[in-house]
């Protein structure tokens, strides 16, 4: 997994690349978990994510969570259809903020 | 549709990667199954990745796992051989989805998928540990 992140009008954006499963979960959440705390309101862009399994799911549970806790806001953007379908197998799609 | 491929990798969570792409190729040599692929790709992701976590408790072992596939006309088996820890299936629990937390997740995402799920002692004294998924496969 690769990943870039771009800021704009107080927007910081993380694209995740690659397959995210329990060899990269932890990389995953190291990128983002930091983010948390310079950022109002993060986007994590999933549009080249190929595949996610549980350890994938559980870092965006996380990130949800601490930004809840923190009056923040993670939102996730483009998500690949592989993504989604696991989304939707785990009925997150209505707790997750979705564009 | 008949035929069984078997394949056996290092307990090691880089060797998820190579379990996806060994099944990937099984059922892309087998048109019928490729519609499925994604979900049992998934199914047998999480399912060695619980014997890495579980079985092994994320330590570094020289053992290897095995994972068969094979199909025989309407059903397919997936078959999980490992030497780790013995699994008591009344420990095997996913979370209830109104429990929203990081983890648990593994389990529910096999039983979604697969038809049946089958912990059982390998009968032969290679394996410690088969679990057995099963799915009926349905032609269009």
């Amino acid at each position: 997994m690769t990943y870039k992140t771009t800021e704009e009008n107080n927007i910081t954006t993380i694209y995740l690349d690659g397959e995210i499963d329990m060899e990269v979960g932890d990389k995953a959440k190291e990128a983002i978990m930091p983010l948390l705390d310079s950022s109002n309101e993060i986007h994590i862009n999933l549009k080249d994510v190929q595949y996610m399994d549980s350890s994938g799911i559980s870092v965006l549970i996380e990130s949800h969570q601490k930004a809840s806790e923190l009056g923040k806001k993670v939102v996730l953007k483009e998500i690949s259809k592989s993504v989604l379908k696991v989304i939707m197998m785990a009925k997150l799609e209505q707790i997750f903020n979705i564009e | 549709m008949n035929f069984s491929k078997f394949a056996d990798f290092e307990i090691k969570s880089s060797s998820l990667k190579d379990i996806r792409d060994f099944s990937k190729k099984v059922f892309k040599e087998n048109q019928e199954l490729e519609n499925e692929q994604e979900k049992l790709i998934l199914a047998i992701g999480e399912a060695a990745q619980n014997i890495i976590k579980h079985s092994y408790e994320n330590k570094k072992s020289s053992d290897k796992l095995r994972l068969q596939i094979s199909c025989d006309d309407n059903e397919l088996t997936i078959d999980l051989y490992d030497k780790g820890k013995l699994t008591i299936e009344k420990n095997v629990k996913s979370r209830d989805l109104d429990d929203i937390k990081p983890g648990g997740l593994g389990t529910f995402f096999i039983k979604q998928v697969m038809d049946e799920v089958i912990f059982s002692k390998s009968k032969n004294d290679d394996w410690v540990n088969h679990l057995i998924l099963k799915k009926k496969i349905i032609r269009l």
